[in-house]
């Protein structure tokens, strides 16, 4: 199957974040108790009922009096993605058919590992440890519905389909590159953004922690390797040496 | 019967048991997170009983490790002449034919093995623990959990060569972990000097 993604366009999206109440309506979340910090942005963050979320950017315009960036965050289902690499619990975080990153709370642990390891800090964690995130309504998508954020979207700055043909799509529309179209691997949400992604509030260069990366790479085929290397070494020693056998007459007369 | 010279008493073989097994346990369970085992998970209970079990073995292990300093630190920190003297021949292992000086309660090789463990055992509990019950700390849970990878590769290195040095390599020294005591005339061959401070105290207590 090819692989399906969401291209978020913040130069179209009006905030009116019925994103964030859709997937709260599908995915039956409840309200969270929030905090005025004096912006429209409201939550000020993801919570583990609050799957995405509008973060909004003032930014200083000469043509206006300022200028409004509304972006959508959520998970990005990396390609390569560090929650996976990292999690302890096999198909507590699974890639689905359509290439996004699934999660499933009766395997989840609660070992909140994967937080660390997403560059965008993205996981949260339900009163019972475990972990809630975006998981591009697979539910819906196995029912040839489109995401619920994606389906109300009334611009259409959230739009759902094929990962290459939005990628097109958005070539056509004057976006030469899309940030997140080669990121790890090549994310599952793909941004049109028309500044550099920092004044969005987005890192220049997502990646996965180097610790994470060392760790995944050189210390996991250490620790078997290490492993096998010592019992191997052990049983040659044994071969080539043998025991080493006190005789108690030689004790004796040492002593 | 050979006359017998006690040399752990049942303190010290309860502390090592506890931190053999649940060293053993956590390596497992361990190995299982690391690598996804599910058949390993499933033998546990699946795998959120595992990370109970885990962590709780690491409650288990960090305790016993605590308490082990009275028992063995102060020996392992102790080096003389012929602990050098031991590096030179590597303990004998490498070739029957040299002469090892005489040692101690603990030879060389032990006390290097002790310290080891020690500092990574401590290293391993304490990330563990950060990974557990700091979540929220991400830089401190980042660095934990790398250390805690880093430990357990020197742990599972010097563990598999401490049960052969303890078992076949040197048959008859397991009996120290399930009695406590050695025959005296193998005492004498394998640590000479520790022999030699118990008959000096013995003799200390009788003239007194």
């Amino acid at each position: 199957m090819a692989k399906m993604g969401l291209l978020i366009t913040p130069e179209i999206c009006i905030g009116c974040r019925s994103c964030q109440v859709a997937c709260k309506a599908w995915n039956q979340l409840p309200g969270d108790r929030t905090v005025n910090l004096g912006s429209c942005e409201n939550p000020p963050d993801l919570t583990p009922h609050l799957y995405n979320k509008i973060h909004y950017v003032e930014v200083p315009s000469e043509k206006t009096e300022g200028r409004w960036l509304f972006v959508n965050q959520r998970c990005m289902h990396c390609g390569d993605a560090g929650c996976m690499k990292i999690c302890p619990a096999p198909g507590a975080l699974y890639r689905t058919k359509e290439g996004a990153v699934g999660i499933d709370k009766e395997k989840c642990i609660g070992c909140k590992l994967c937080a660390v390891a997403c560059p965008f800090n993205i996981p949260r964690y339900d009163e019972q440890g475990k972990i809630a995130k975006c998981h591009l309504c697979y539910d819906r998508i196995a029912n040839n519905l489109t995401p619920a954020c994606a389906k109300t979207c009334p611009t259409g700055a959230i739009k759902f389909g094929d990962r290459d043909a939005l990628i097109g799509d958005a070539q056509k529309a004057g976006y030469q590159k899309l940030y997140g179209q080669e990121d790890l691997d090549g994310l599952g949400a793909l941004y049109a953004f028309k500044d550099p992604p920092k004044i969005y509030g987005m890192e220049e260069k997502p990646a996965i922690p180097e610790t994470v990366v060392f760790w995944n790479k050189v210390l996991k085929p250490l620790s078997y390797i290490g492993l096998g290397g010592v019992v191997a070494a052990s049983l040659l020693h044994y071969v080539a040496f043998g025991p080493k056998k006190e005789k108690e007459e030689e004790g004796r007369k040492d002593g | 019967m050979d006359d017998m010279i006690r040399k752990a008493n049942g303190f010290e073989i309860l502390n090592h048991w506890a931190l053999a097994l649940s060293c053993i346990l956590l390596s497992i369970t361990g190995f299982a997170f690391l690598f996804q085992m599910k058949e390993v998970g499933s033998f546990f209970g699946g795998f959120p009983s595992m990370r109970l079990i885990h962590n709780w073995g690491g409650v288990v292990f960090s305790v016993s490790l605590l308490l082990s300093m009275f028992n063995w630190l102060k020996e392992s920190i102790t080096f003389d002449a012929d602990d050098m003297g031991w590096i030179k021949v590597a303990g004998g292992y490498l070739s029957r034919k040299v002469k090892v000086p005489p040692m101690g309660k603990l030879n060389t090789g032990q006390k290097f093995f002790y310290l080891a463990i020690l500092f990574a055992g401590i290293a391993i509990s304490a990330s563990g623990f950060v990974i557990w019950l700091l979540p929220a700390n991400k830089q401190w849970v980042l660095v934990s959990h790398l250390i805690h990878n880093i430990s357990f590769i020197v742990i599972i290195l010097a563990i598999p060569v401490h049960m052969y040095l303890g078992t076949i390599a040197n048959p008859g020294t397991l009996r120290i972990m399930i009695s406590g005591t050695v025959p005296y005339w193998w005492a004498k061959k394998k640590h000479p000097k520790w022999v030699q401070d118990v008959e000096t105290r013995k003799a200390g207590l009788k003239s007194t």
